[in-house]
């Protein structure tokens, strides 16, 4: 069963379409990679998803609730981060999540498991606007974690992490269907990274879908149509390329 | 639960330190100006709360203003700053929610501001206008009672004409990504309205007009008008942030 499904989904600003016709099928229970180069439309994609940008056209379907009529409805069950973290530098790391503890309805000790899944335990008596890069990070990571939400919309949630951080968060996205019986739609501009995290993977380039399904399907369409295989990244590398050659001889 | 909310979100920004501060700085005004020159107002004739209110309360209300101008951009600035806004957008709380929960923060805060202020104008009316204040007692209530109720209604109308403006303050700093901006117009619409002639009525209406009149001296009519006109302002106001929320969201 997918558990977000969007149907011809397009976004166009003026003359620019960010998103053209995207069908998207994220299966329940998995960790879903969202790969592309940047400027693809993933973030575009998702704040669609979160209801922070209106469609242009198409429709989506989360958890078998529609957008716009249960907006609210649906994000009650999504955990969301899209591109940088976004938090009160006045606050703690403690008191942002508390305010997202108490908009969900969420008991006290959510706060704290939150804190300690991404490793913030020591740091939530800390005022935001003094964390570091890497711990903004982990702390909007945490927010969107906060409650264990059966859906995770994550927007390149390693960005400004270092190796050992990029390490802890991969792992930790890994686990966490298993862990909170939860579904992850991940974001990465790096196949490198998305393969090692994710079930399946959709592959995005100038606002269209390229190829969605598993690793495995991935190598034999990337056989079949004589890209190199050996290694992910140039497969990804050439499919961008060839979209892109092909774009340029249409116009 | 917004207010609550937006109780939490304010802590360490000096939000209510400012109205306290604002509060007593304006409500030393009028006493320092009596102490000054207490011969100057206690010869003058009218009542106690019509002369220190012509007297002090210009200068009160445009301290009120700009204080109100500071708040709504704190309250605003919060938001924009670390983009703490776009994670409440992700969240099941809805937008027009968030602006009143701010303006139920804002409101209040500036109703303890009037509070200070009229307090430091009753002590004047104690201290300096004891005698014509017995005086002038209406029949039947105390010379104390007579003087407080004449403040209530004065501070009363005050704030009922104050509500415009913060609303308004508040619409302008949600717009506003960069509080400058919003400093900037706040304190423009400000100035703007102390150029303004006070013998038309309906100049008078404009928001950041409004909270320059006084009740002491006005006649019931006027007052009524003044009062209907501010409470169906601030209605609007609230309607028209309803609207650009909806707006705003369909050309997101």
């Amino acid at each position: 069963m997918n558990i977000i499904e969007t149907k011809n989904l397009s976004k166009s600003y003026a003359d620019f379409t960010a998103v053209s016709n995207l069908s998207l099928h994220v299966p329940k229970g998995t960790v879903y990679g969202f790969v592309g180069p940047n400027g693809a439309g993933k973030s575009t994609t998702m704040k669609m998803l979160l209801g922070l940008t209106r469609p242009s056209g198409g429709t989506f379907v989360i958890d078998r609730k529609s957008y716009p009529h249960n907006r609210v409805k649906i994000l009650r069950e999504i955990g969301s981060f899209i591109e940088a973290p976004a938090f009160y530098g006045n606050l703690t790391g403690e008191e942002n999540l508390d305010i997202i503890r108490q908009i969900l309805g969420l008991p006290k000790s959510s706060v704290n498991d939150a804190l300690e899944l991404v490793g913030l335990t020591q740091y939530r008596k800390r005022l935001t606007k003094k964390y570091s890069l890497g711990m903004k990070q982990r702390l909007g990571l945490a927010g969107a974690l906060i409650g264990r939400p059966p859906i995770l919309i994550l927007d390149e949630p390693t960005n400004g992490l270092d190796p050992v951080g990029i390490h802890e968060i991969r792992t930790l996205i890994r686990s966490l269907p298993e862990q909170f019986d939860c579904t992850v739609f991940v974001s990465s501009h790096l196949l490198s990274e998305i393969e090692l995290m994710a079930d399946n993977i959709g592959i995005l380039n100038h606002g269209k879908l390229l190829f969605e399904g598993t690793l495995e399907e991935l190598k034999e369409n990337a056989a079949m149509l004589g890209y190199p295989t050996d290694n992910l990244e140039d497969t990804f590398l050439a499919l961008i390329e060839d979209d892109n050659l092909k774009r340029g001889e249409k116009r | 639960m917004s207010l609550t909310l937006e109780l939490k979100k304010i802590k360490r920004t000096g939000f209510f330190p400012a109205f306290l501060a604002g509060g007593i700085i304006a409500g030393a005004f009028p006493v320092i100006n009596t102490a000054a020159r207490p011969e100057m107002f206690t010869s003058m004739s009218g009542s106690a709360a019509e002369i220190l209110m012509s007297a002090n309360y210009e200068t009160i209300a445009m301290l009120n203003l700009l204080l109100l101008t500071a708040g709504a951009c704190i309250l605003y600035h919060i938001e924009y700053a670390g983009n703490g806004i776009q994670k409440m957008q992700t969240l099941p709380v809805s937008e027009s929610g968030l602006f009143f929960g701010k303006a139920f923060l804002l409101v209040p805060s500036f109703f303890l501001m009037l509070c200070i202020e009229g307090t430091a104008m009753f002590f004047c009316g104690i201290h300096w206008f004891g005698e014509s204040v017995r005086a002038s007692a209406i029949a039947g209530s105390t010379a104390v009672g007579a003087l407080a109720a004449d403040f209530l209604r004065c501070f009363g109308f005050a704030f009922l004409l104050t509500l415009p403006a913060a609303l308004l303050l508040l619409l302008f700093s949600s717009l506003c990504r960069n509080m400058w901006v919003m400093l900037g117009i706040g304190i423009m619409c400000i100035f703007l309205a102390t150029m303004l002639p006070d013998d038309n009525f309906l100049i008078s209406l404009f928001p950041f007009a409004m909270p320059f009149q006084t009740y002491a001296g006005a006649d019931r009519d006027l007052v009524i008008r003044c009062i209907i006109a501010a409470v169906s302002e601030t209605l609007v106001i609230g309607l028209i942030e309803i609207i650009l929320i909806r707006i705003r969201r369909l050309f997101a």
